[in-house]
């Protein structure tokens, strides 16, 4: 990987909530174009790593760079933020706006978008995400996957160079989590770099480069996913395959 | 014998008028002031920093645990002993506002501290600088948790006025004591007094209300 390739770049990064030290050296390279699937039991650091990228968690030792931009420059990170979407677990939309509304507030109030420029690109990527009839609902005259879309696209809408994903479709139903995950996979085809926190093991298969096992903080396991479906190297990642598969 | 002093009270209508006129007048301006103050102070309060929270906190707490009155002679009889010396009107302006503003920071501090904090984290996440994220995540969804309280915070403030007829200003309440010097009919009298305060006030209470339910069905 070249160094223009680089999108993010962990190097020994620990981070401590009070005595548990929930990040234990992580080093980890995201290159361009790349898409990582992490994945380990509940408490084991995934969404603490994650939510690192855009500096929503800060952390205590070690160096992280996204896009070229060293996260302990604090002063840098709202310029960096424009750059990195974050789709959360609970969607988080602005439940006092229109889904439209949602999709271009950030871009003509941070990206300084006049209103027309960002409402085109806001409906060309609602109708993307499949809400072109939509536009005009709030958030709760939306089915979860509806609003999950909404809060996809309006990260994309601020043209970002990366996609982060907070378990996007552990919130959802059953019946709406392909709804979600075909949008992403989609996004990922496009060539999108993206880190996914996510158990939707098909969607690993289909769109990840390499997959991460995360347990206790510390990163057990990386590999692409063919290896790391059939033939896990570490005992703990075999059993949490076997927990999560068989069923 | 009703009808006579009825007659004779609505006769001192101009009084009763310029009284009402003085109610409303002082309340808005005091409102006004007052809710510029209370919206800055309910921001701190629900704020990241803890010192000047706290700070600021405690001030409240002591117009909150203080009788108007004694709030209004403190401004009208103490001031000028400092070397500030205010008007009757402009000393119930003071005394008011600042009470208003008290009031209404804990209320806008209560509706902003509702808002789950995903939102505060989305705005962040997209970029906003922290004032982008007030204006334009988190104080329209605190706003419309906190309206109908704050619209009943403006009926206590209405009513809370009539106290500053004890510093000489001649608002309803005062003007109800001029009358009952020549109608000696204290309940006929303050009965019309408490009718004027009551036709301002209850279209408020009623607007509160409507609010509330209306902000009940918007939060489903």
């Amino acid at each position: 990987m070249g160094q223009q390739a680089r999108m993010i770049e962990f190097s020994g990064v620990n981070k401590w909530f009070g005595p548990l030290h929930v990040l234990q050296d992580i080093s980890l390279t995201v290159g361009k174009g790349e898409v990582v699937v992490v994945c380990g039991p509940s408490g084991s650091g995934k969404s603490t790593l994650i939510r690192c990228v855009n500096g929503l968690e800060p952390f205590e030792k070690g160096r992280l760079v996204v896009d070229g931009t060293d996260l302990s420059n604090r002063r840098a990170l709202r310029a960096l933020r424009m750059e990195v979407g974050f789709v959360f677990q609970s969607f988080n939309l602005y439940p006092h706006k229109t889904a439209l509304e949602n999709v271009t507030l950030a871009p003509i109030h941070v990206r300084g978008l006049s209103r027309a420029e960002a409402e085109a690109r806001g409906r060309a990527l609602l109708e993307k995400v499949g809400l072109g009839d939509r536009m005009g609902n709030y958030p709760h005259q939306l089915s979860g996957g509806q609003q999950q879309r909404v809060a996809i696209a309006r990260s994309l809408c601020m043209q970002p160079k990366v996609m982060l994903f907070d378990e996007p479709t552990s919130a959802l139903d059953p019946e709406m989590i392909n709804e979600v995950l075909d949008v992403m996979v989609g996004l990922a085809r496009e060539g999108m770099t993206m880190m996914v926190v996510t158990h939707e093991m098909g969607f690993a298969r289909k769109v990840a480069d390499r997959v991460i096992f995360m347990d206790h903080g510390a990163i057990v396991e990386t590999a692409p996913p063919e290896t790391f479906f059939t033939a896990p190297v570490h005992a703990r990642t075999r059993d949490f395959l076997g927990k999560i598969l068989h069923h | 014998m009703f009808w006579f002093y009825a007659e004779r009270i609505l006769g001192y209508w101009p009084v009763l008028l310029k009284g009402l006129g003085m109610t409303l007048g002082l309340s808005l301006l005091s409102l006004l002031i007052g809710a510029a103050i209370g919206f800055a102070f309910g921001i701190i309060r629900a704020g990241g920093n803890r010192w000047l929270s706290r700070a600021l906190g405690i001030y409240i707490d002591l117009f909150r645990g203080t009788p108007f009155l004694v709030q209004v002679f403190i401004v009208f009889f103490i001031l000028p002993a400092a070397g500030i010396e205010l008007s009757a009107f402009a000393a119930g302006v003071v005394a008011l506002s600042n009470l208003a503003a008290c009031f209404i920071g804990e209320i806008v501090a209560a509706g902003l501290k509702a808002v789950p904090q995903g939102q505060r984290e989305a705005a962040l996440a997209s970029g906003m600088t922290p004032a982008q994220q007030m204006r334009l995540v988190l104080m329209p969804q605190a706003l419309r948790i906190v309206t109908p309280s704050l619209v009943g915070q403006f009926v206590l403030l209405i009513k809370d006025s009539s106290v500053v007829s004890a510093i000489g200003l001649l608002d309803l309440t005062r003007a109800g004591w001029m009358i009952v010097q020549s109608v000696p009919q204290g309940l006929m009298v303050f009965g019309t007094v408490g009718l004027g305060y009551f036709l301002i006030c209850y279209p408020l209470i009623h607007l509160s209300r409507r609010l509330e339910r209306r902000g009940q069905d918007a939060l489903l």
